[in-house]
């Protein structure tokens, strides 16, 4: 025993760990070596300066840069992590008020060089009630689908087991000044007694194409559809009401823009709809605590164990791509011998070479004294809310996407709620598309909470009793019936409110197209403080997880050549949590499928 | 079957003042139920008996992310039990113990369980003898004794290596955990948490999303 503490000891001392490459060659065929785990780096002692050199240094903690660390480290390279911030999370940090203070002040001060983010208002109106630390405010929120690369990443790089996760399942739809409650299961669309017996038969019509959407057959069908709006398509094949196209584009397939082409729009609602019932009667689920920044502490944490060291509160200042030494503002240097990878973020003061940021992302951040428990389904704490395009007073262009966390997502005191807003319509127009959403949102929640909700004259036909025996109430429309003339008796009391606009280069759609992040890969001018420095994007507007570890992916590529060995680790673990078997999808489209036959043949 | 509650314990001090040696000593030692440690473990377990409860220890390191001060709010997050270590003949490493110290009660749930552990006994014993050598010693028995009652703290000195006082830590922060801040392990908490590796649908897929 003293033996292995030894040997493990001195080889953190001596020298980093040995890359999974150098050690897998030498482990015996047969049984396994006692391993010890390479408690990395807590021998050494403290150092004074960063390292001397590294083989890829990345500047940022941004959840798609912590992602790519996690997986440089596990592949064996020397990582060195840096963020210019006194915290992790960079661009998708996840922040007390004190620190959103403080963000403020940096985004409003007249900095040279690249600006992620501009116009930062700030508005606490009784400060000393607000405990900084109470609050875990994400920079950019997002949810996760039940199915998807992230969620397969986190199993797979056991990152899962520094969260907890919850779920998600309540969309709401804003239209004719009230929230509808979108029947999203099989099981809703056929209780909902506000469906006539035809739209149930296209609606599942419908929903059977989404899942056969990668079928030979399908594929050739819907090739002629290539360039057709997905709303003109499902209006047309479907005879879908405009309602009911605008609950499935941008509340199911939450669609940032209004004019998705077809093929984009069905994946969009298949992601939806085969995330559901993965885990339970829930299509999302999201990190408690906070969102992309958790998660982001979560591969850092991954990074440390496999060797990465970090260092916060260090800016890059420049670097020589001629000698490969990066140097930092408070004057120390490092070699890098493979590459630099900066967010946008953090960027040196005078680079040339930052990707264009055309796309704007403009969010509205509150929180309001109220549970808001009426918008979340039983026992949960969070929910969705879609404003689509045109249905508010201001004559959106866009939708306005919603993501309300309650107490129980354990992001702020009971009795409060944070409201996330978020849009991509630019400027002016856009903070008052926000603001204007955001009244509405407050005459919702003072309406719904005010006489309990459900006061109105609901009949039996209104509510269904679940599998779960929990009753629901199916006909939301009735229960904003009244709405337009409700005039609520007491204000809202908003705790906070911040708004801000943040510039990216991704293009606000096609969050599986890779192409969209290949753009931002340049090597830019010889004479610049920042050439052949590979920028990663400022986060997308998309407010699931996708596209991040497709972005990860790339920035791996193009350091190591292929995505082959991305995170291609064997952990030696317990048993205790096999990894995850996968299954391709078709398998769930058949019984799926099954399903259907069997309730359509109920139902007619 | 003893109830069985899961705790997590997070590891604090200077570096080099033995932090890993003492979980390695502790996992790695006579529990016969639990395999050896491996590398890529999220963290380390191991199970710790207390007259009829069965305490399972998710034991985090520091990864090497105290180096710069940098451990991240994750870290400390739910944590019910933390180890500062330093090393009894290194008071430097004893006055950086104090501001870990202060780091968890800031950090950290007011009710963490925090232990103080002086490490490396095994220096000041004359092997032969097994007595303590005059002189070798920098903090004091007192000094330790006189930060823990300061600041309600549980006080140990140790040796990894000699593994002196290792599991009676253990076993005494187990016993100071209250039973209900201790959640059941391996259940659902009642607070919704989902568990990413119990899909409910039949197939079990979570392959990547192919859409």
């Amino acid at each position: 025993m003293s033996a292995t503490v030894e040997s493990s000891r001195k080889l953190s001392t001596t020298e980093r760990r040995p890359s999974m490459a150098e050690r897998r060659p030498s482990m015996p065929a047969g049984r396994r070596p006692s391993v010890i785990p390479h408690l990395a780096g807590i021998e050494e002692p403290a150092l004074p300066t960063t390292p001397d050199q590294c083989d890829v240094l990345i500047c940022g903690t941004g959840l798609v840069e912590s992602v790519l660390a996690a997986a440089l480290s596990w592949q064996g390279s020397n990582v060195l992590h840096v963020d210019s911030n006194p915290y992790y999370g960079d661009t998708s940090s996840t922040l007390t008020i004190e620190q959103i203070k403080a963000w403020c002040h940096n985004v409003n001060i007249n900095t040279a060089g690249f600006r992620g983010y501009s116009k930062a208002l700030l508005y606490i109106p009784r400060p000393d009630q607000l405990n900084s630390r109470d609050y875990s405010i994400d920079l950019t929120p997002r949810v996760m689908f039940a199915r998807s690369d992230l969620l397969s990443l986190l199993l797979k790089s056991r990152v899962y087991r520094y969260l907890e996760f919850q779920s998600l399942s309540s969309f709401h739809t804003f239209e004719n000044d009230s929230f509808g409650k979108m029947s999203s299961s099989k099981e809703e669309i056929f209780t909902d007694q506000s469906l006539s017996l035809e739209t149930k038969r296209h609606l599942m019509k419908f929903m059977k194409l989404v899942l056969e959407s990668d079928s030979p057959k399908s594929v050739k069908e819907l090739e002629a559809y290539k360039t057709t709006p997905f709303t003109e398509f499902i209006e047309a094949k479907y005879k879908l009401t405009p309602a009911q196209v605008n609950e499935l584009c941008f509340t199911l397939g939450l669609s940032p823009i209004p004019n998705i082409l077809t093929p984009e729009g069905l994946s969009r609602i298949r992601r939806y709809l085969t995330s559901f019932s993965v885990y339970g009667t829930f299509p999302v689920l999201y990190s408690k605590f906070g969102g992309p920044g958790e998660i982001s502490q979560g591969f850092c944490r991954s990074a440390a164990v496999a060797g990465a060291t970090y260092k916060l509160d260090s800016q890059l200042q420049s670097y020589d791509s001629k000698k490969k030494i990066a140097t930092f503002t408070d004057g120390s240097t490092v070699k890098v011998t493979e590459r630099l990878v900066c967010s946008p973020s953090q960027a040196p003061a005078n680079a040339e070479n930052v990707p264009d940021k055309q796309y704007e992302i403009t969010r509205l951040i509150t929180i309001v004294s109220k549970s808001c428990k009426e918008w979340f389904s039983e026992g949960e704490s969070a929910a969705v809310v879609v404003f689509p395009p045109n249905s508010l007073p201001s004559a959106n262009a866009f939708p306005v996407q919603v993501i309300i966390m309650g107490s129980g997502s354990g992001c702020c005191p009971n009795g409060q709620c944070i409201w996330y807003l978020s849009t991509v319509e630019k400027g002016d127009k856009a903070r008052h598309d926000l603001e204007t959403a955001l009244l509405k949102l407050e005459e919702s929640i003072l309406r719904e909470s005010e006489d309990g909700g459900f006061d109105v004259d609901l009949t039996d036909d209104d509510v269904v009793v679940r599998p779960d025996g929990n009753v629901s109430v199916i006909n939301s429309v009735k229960l904003g019936k009244s709405f337009k003339e409700f005039v609520p008796k007491e204000k809202l009391t908003f705790l906070f409110k911040l708004m801000f606009t943040q510039f990216t280069s991704v293009e606000p759609f096609g969050v599986v197209n890779e192409n969209i992040f290949k753009n931002a890969l340049n090597q830019g001018s010889e004479n610049s403080v920042d050439h052949e420095v590979l920028y990663s994007n400022m986060p997308s507007a998309e407010v699931s997880y996708d596209g991040i570890v497709t972005e990860a992916k790339l920035l791996y590529t193009s350091i190591v050549g292929s995505d082959d060995d991305f995170f291609d680790v064997d952990f030696e673990d317990d048993d205790e949590d096999p990894l995850a078997g996968t299954q391709n999808d078709s398998a769930i489209v058949d019984e799926d499928d099954e399903e259907f036959k069997d309730e359509m043949d109920f139902e007619l | 079957m003893s109830k069985q509650t899961s705790v997590k314990l997070v590891l604090l001090g200077e570096a080099a003042v033995g932090k890993s040696s003492l979980v390695l000593r502790f996992v790695s030692n006579d529990f016969q139920e639990n395999k050896e440690p491996t590398i890529g473990a999220a963290f380390l377990t191991q199970r710790c008996t207390i007259g009829t409860k069965t305490i399972k220890f998710e034991i985090w390191d520091t990864a090497g992310q105290e180096r710069f001060a940098n451990l991240a709010p994750l870290y400390y997050r739910n944590a019910q039990a933390a180890l500062v270590v330093y090393d009894i003949t290194k008071p430097a490493s004893f006055i950086k113990a104090r501001h870990w110290v202060k780091e968890l009660h800031e950090q950290a749930s007011k009710n963490i369980v925090i232990a103080l552990v002086g490490n490396k006994y095994d220096l000041l014993v004359d092997p032969e003898t097994g007595d303590e050598i005059e002189g070798r010693r920098s903090v004091s028995v007192e000094e330790g004794q006189a930060l823990a009652d300061e600041e309600g703290l549980l006080f140990f000195e140790t040796s990894a290596k000699s593994a002196l006082n290792v599991n009676e830590v253990f076993t005494a922060i187990g016993k100071q955990i209250p039973e209900e801040a201790a959640k059941p392990a391996d259940q659902p908490s009642s607070s919704g948490r989902i568990d990413l590796n119990a899909p409910t649908d039949e197939t079990g897929a979570i392959g990547n999303c192919a859409c």
